[in-house]
C-alpha cells in the first residue's frame, strides 16, 4: 500500500485549462481534404491533355514544398511542410497554368508565391494575398505569351486546326458567337481549352460538394461569388447572346468555379465573419464581371479575388457582431443613447 | 420547434450509461474540505478526537451565500488542517478515520407532508442539507431559489448532461425516476411557480420515455426533449432552448425570469426532504484511457482520487491528467490525495491519448471558432488582441461574455489555446479592476488625510 502511494507520488500530473479534449480534424486534415477535392479536376486535365499537366503539377507541388522547407531552414524556423499548405499552393498554382506549360514556369511561380507572398509575412495564416493567385498574377505579368497559349484538348483534335486555340472566355471577351464545339455540355464536362484546373465545371462542383460535406468550407463565399456573377451577367447581358445563354457561359467558363470554390475560400485571405463572407463573395463576383466587361484581359477572377483579399480585414472589422443576449431593441437603444450624447455635446 | 441554440459542437460522447451503478467502498480516511460551494468558507464544528456520525454537520457559516458540509462516514476526527483541494491549493479540511460502522446521524428527519408544501420549510431544509449546484457550479441552491422567488416564472431543470463521458444524471433518471420527479416538485414549490420544464437531450430517449410514463404533469412538470449538442446544458443555452429568452450580457437567468437547477441537485433535494439525508454521496463517472473500463460509481464525498482509481480497477496506463467533471469544461486536479466533493460529476484519468497537444499552434484563420461560439463571439479576434495585450479591443470584442464552454478550442484545427487565453484575459480584467479600485481608494484616503490635516 505504502509502495503504491509512493509510486503515485512520482507521477507528474499535467494541468491545463479546458477543454481537455479536441476534435480529430486538424490543419493537416483540412488541407488534405482540399487536395482530395481537387483530384477530379486533375483527372479531367489528364483526360484532355495526357501526362503533361501531371508533370507541371508535380513540379509545382515539389518546388512549393521545397521553397517552404528551404526558407524556414535558412531562417532557423520550425519546419511547417507537414501541414500540407505548401502542397496546396503548388497544386492550385499549377491548375491555373496552361496544361502544356514548360516545367520551369511553376518553379518561378511557386518561388514568388511561397517565399514572397507567404513566408515573408510569417507563413501559414498570416499572408494577406492568396499565394497561388499572386504567383499566377506574377507569371501573367512576366510571361504573358506562354500564359496565353492554350493547347487543343484531346476531344477537339480534328475539329480544330493547329496546336493552340482560343478559349471560351476569349469569345466572350470579343463578343463573337461561341462555336458549336464549345457548348454548355463541353464546358460542363471539360472538353474545352483552358487552364489545367478550370476545364470542367462538373469536376470542380464535385470537389466543392466534398469540401462542404467535410465542413472544410462554408457555402457563403462560393454561393455569393457565383450567384453575383450569374445575377449581374443576367441583368446586363451582351449583344449577340441571349440573356440566359450569356449568363450560363459566364458562369461555366474561365476560372470562376475554381476561383469561387478553391481560391476565394482560402482561410487566411478571406473574411471570417459570416456576413462579411457574403459581402466578400459578392465583391469578388462584381469585380469579376467588371473586369470581364471592361478589363484588358478576358479573365477577371484572379484579380477580383486578389483585390478582395486586400479588403478582407476591413470587411471583418465592419461586420463585428453583437453577442448572445443583445436584442434588436438593445441595439436601437444603444444607438439612440449615442445620438443623444452627441447632441448633448453639441 | 426544435429546442436548441445557435452554435455548439458535437464531441465524441464516450458515454456508457449501460454500465450499472456500482457502490464505491467508503475510503479508510475521508477528507472533507470546508469549501465545497461558491461563497463564504465553512468553519469546522468539530475538533481532533471527536467522534462523528455519518451525515453529521461538521462545518458551517451563517453567511447567506454558503452551504454546510457533513461527514460522509462515521468515525474519529484525526486532523483539522489544510489539505490538497480538488480545485487546487490547500484548504482547511476535516479528516475522518472511517470506523466502517456508518452510524447514522439523526439530526435531520424527513419533512412532514405539510412541511413539504411550505416553500420556507423546503428552502430551510435545502440549506441545512448542504445542497449546492451539483452540475459543477456548486452555487448554494437555497440562495439561488430564494433569490428567484417573485422574479422567476420559468423554472428549468437541467437534464442535458451534454458533457462527454458523464452518466450520473442519466442514471439518476433511470434508477430513481419517481424520486426525481418528487424532488423537482419540491423545487417547483420552493420557487413558487406552477410549472417546471425538464430539458433533456434526446440521446437519453429511454429516460424521457420512462419519465413521461410516470405522468410528470401531476407533479407540475413538462419534459422538453432537446437537440443533442454541446453546450446544451449551459445555463444560458438551457434558458434559450426552453423559453426562447436570451440572458442579457453579464446577467443571470433570473434577469429574464428563469432559473436553472440541475438533475442531481433535484435528487439531492428529494433525499434531503423525504429521507432526511444531507449531501454526502453522488454518482461519479470514473473514466479515461488510463483506466481499463469506465465505472459509474456511487461515491462518498471526501474519497481521495488515488483511492477512487484503485477501487475502479487501478491504472493500465500512467495517467497524465486528472480531469474533474466533463472534459469540455472540467478542470485538472493537482494531487491524487485531493478528495471528490459535492460538485464532482466525473473523475477522468487521461493519458497522452486524449491530449492532442501541438508544440507551436498557428492560427490559420479558418473561422471555425466563430461558427461554433454559442455566445456569438469572435474568438479568432479575441485571441489576436489577447496575444497583443490589447485590453481595449478585448473588451470591445466582449471577452467578458465568454463563459469558457471550450467549444472554440475544441473545434480549432490549429489547436490554439483559445479558452485558456480567454480565461486568463478575464482574470487579468478582474485584477485590473481590483487594482484600479484600490488605487482610487488609496487616492481618496490620501485626499481625506490631507483635508483632515
Amino acid at each position: 500500500m505504502a509502495a503504491k502511494t509512493e509510486q503515485k507520488e512520482r507521477i507528474v500530473l499535467d494541468v491545463a485549462y479546458q477543454p481537455q479534449v479536441r476534435t480529430k480534424t486538424d490543419t493537416r486534415r483540412l488541407m488534405l481534404d482540399v487536395i482530395i477535392a481537387l483530384l477530379p479536376a486533375v483527372g479531367v486535365a489528364v483526360w484532355q491533355f495526357g501526362a503533361t499537366p501531371l508533370l507541371v503539377i508535380a513540379t509545382s507541388m515539389a518546388s512549393a514544398v521545397f521553397f517552404e522547407w528551404l526558407y524556414r531552414k535558412l531562417l532557423k524556423k520550425s519546419n511547417t511542410i507537414g501541414d500540407l499548405s505548401a502542397c496546396i499552393t503548388g497544386l492550385l498554382l499549377a491548375l491555373t497554368l496552361p496544361p502544356t506549360a514548360p516545367w520551369w514556369l511553376p518553379v518561378v511561380g511557386t518561388f514568388f508565391a511561397i517565399v514572397v507572398v507567404k513566408q515573408l509575412y510569417g507563413g501559414i495564416g498570416k499572408n494577406f494575398l492568396n499565394p497561388a493567385l499572386a504567383g499566377r498574377a506574377f507569371l501573367l505579368a512576366s510571361y504573358a505569351l506562354i500564359m496565353g497559349q492554350y493547347a487543343v484538348p484531346n476531344s477537339l483534335k480534328g475539329a480544330v486546326d493547329g496546336v493552340t486555340m482560343a478559349t471560351p472566355l476569349s469569345y466572350l471577351y470579343t463578343g463573337e458567337p461561341m462555336p458549336a464545339f464549345l457548348g454548355f455540355r463541353s464546358l460542363f464536362l471539360g472538353t474545352v481549352p483552358g487552364a489545367a484546373g478550370e476545364l470542367s465545371a462538373l469536376a470542380l462542383l464535385v470537389g466543392g460538394l466534398y469540401l462542404l460535406l467535410r465542413k472544410v468550407i462554408s457555402w457563403r463565399i462560393p454561393v455569393s461569388f457565383i450567384g453575383s456573377v450569374a445575377l449581374l451577367t443576367l441583368i446586363f447581358g451582351h449583344s449577340g447572346y441571349g440573356r440566359g445563354e450569356w449568363m450560363l457561359y459566364n458562369v461555366l467558363s474561365g476560372g470562376l468555379m475554381l476561383g469561387a470554390i478553391f481560391m476565394a475560400t482560402d482561410y487566411a485571405t478571406s473574411p471570417v465573419t459570416l456576413k462579411g463572407q457574403l459581402l466578400y463573395g459578392f465583391g469578388c463576383g462584381a469585380l469579376t464581371v467588371l473586369i470581364r466587361y471592361f478589363g484588358g484581359f478576358p479573365e477577371g477572377v484572379s484579380y477580383a479575388i486578389l483585390i478582395m483579399n486586400l479588403c478582407s480585414w476591413a470587411i471583418d472589422k465592419g461586420f463585428h457582431r453583437h453577442q448572445f443576449g443583445v436584442s434588436k431593441e438593445d441595439i436601437e437603444a444603444e444607438k439612440a443613447a449615442k445620438k443623444a450624447a452627441k447632441e448633448a455635446a453639441k | 420547434m426544435a429546442h436548441t441554440f445557435k452554435g455548439g459542437v458535437h464531441p465524441n460522447y464516450m458515454k456508457a450509461p449501460e454500465i450499472p451503478v456500482s457502490v464505491i467502498a467508503p475510503p479508510p480516511v475521508a477528507v472533507i474540505p470546508m469549501i465545497q460551494h461558491i461563497g463564504a468558507p465553512n468553519k469546522p464544528l468539530v475538533a481532533v478526537g471527536d467522534y462523528v456520525t455519518m451525515g453529521q454537520k461538521i462545518g458551517e457559516n451563517p453567511a447567506p451565500v454558503s452551504a454546510p458540509v457533513h461527514a460522509s462516514v462515521s468515525g474519529k476526527v484525526i486532523a483539522v488542517e489544510p489539505r490538497p483541494h480538488p480545485l487546487g491549493d490547500m484548504i482547511l479540511s476535516v479528516v475522518i478515520e472511517n470506523d466502517y460502522q456508518d452510524t447514522p446521524c439523526t439530526d435531520l428527519q424527513p419533512l412532514t407532508e405539510e412541511q413539504r408544501r411550505d416553500p420556507d420549510a423546503i428552502l430551510e431544509r435545502i440549506r441545512e442539507a448542504g445542497v449546492v449546484g451539483m452540475g459543477g457550479a456548486m452555487f448554494p441552491t437555497a440562495f439561488k431559489i430564494r433569490g428567484g422567488v417573485g422574479k422567476v416564472d420559468k423554472l428549468i431543470i437541467n437534464g442535458a448532461e451534454c458533457e462527454p463521458y458523464l452518466n450520473g444524471d442519466h442514471l439518476t433518471m433511470l434508477n430513481y425516476p419517481e424520486q426525481l420527479l418528487k424532488g423537482i416538485e419540491l423545487v417547483r414549490i420552493a420557487s413558487c411557480v406552477d410549472k417546471a420544464y425538464y430539458g433533456i437531450e434526446k440521446n437519453k430517449q429511454d429516460a424521457i420515455d420512462l419519465l413521461n410514463s410516470l405522468h410528470p404533469e401531476q407533479y407540475g412538470i413538462e419534459i422538453v426533449p432537446e437537440e443533442v449538442k454541446y453546450p446544451q446544458g449551459a445555463e444560458k443555452m438551457q434558458v434559450k432552448a426552453v423559453t426562447g429568452r436570451e440572458v442579457k450580457p453579464g446577467g443571470i437567468p433570473s434577469g429574464v425570469g428563469a432559473n436553472v437547477v440541475s438533475t442531481r441537485t433535484c435528487y439531492a433535494i428529494y433525499q434531503a426532504c423525504y429521507e432526511g439525508k444531507p449531501v454526502i454521496e453522488r454518482i461519479v463517472t470514473v473514466a479515461g484511457s488510463a483506466l481499463k473500463a469506465p465505472v459509474n460509481g456511487l461515491t462518498r464525498v471526501g474519497t481521495p482520487f488515488g483511492y477512487l482509481a484503485e477501487q475502479c480497477g487501478g491504472f493500465v496506463k500512467t495517467p497524465r491528467k486528472i480531469v474533474l467533471g466533463g472534459p469540455m469544461m472540467g478542470i485538472c486536479a493537482t494531487s491524487f490525495d485531493a478528495p471528490n466533493i459535492k460538485g464532482t460529476s466525473g473523475v477522468l484519468f487521461f493519458t497522452e491519448e486524449e491530449d492532442r497537444h501541438v508544440d507551436e499552434p498557428t492560427c490559420i484563420r479558418c473561422g471555425k471558432c466563430i461558427t461554433v461560439c454559442p455566445m456569438n463571439l469572435e474568438p479568432v479576434f479575441m485571441y489576436m488582441y489577447y496575444s497583443k495585450g490589447d485590453f481595449e479591443n478585448m473588451e470591445k470584442y466582449h471577452v467578458m461574455d465568454c463563459f469558457e464552454c471550450g467549444s472554440c478550442a475544441f473545434n480549432c484545427p490549429a489547436r490554439m489555446p483559445l479558452t485558456h487565453a480567454f480565461k486568463t484575459a478575464k482574470l487579468m480584467f478582474q485584477a485590473k479592476a481590483a487594482k484600479e479600485k484600490a488605487k482610487a481608494e488609496a487616492e481618496a484616503a490620501a485626499k481625506a488625510a490631507k483635508e483632515a490635516s
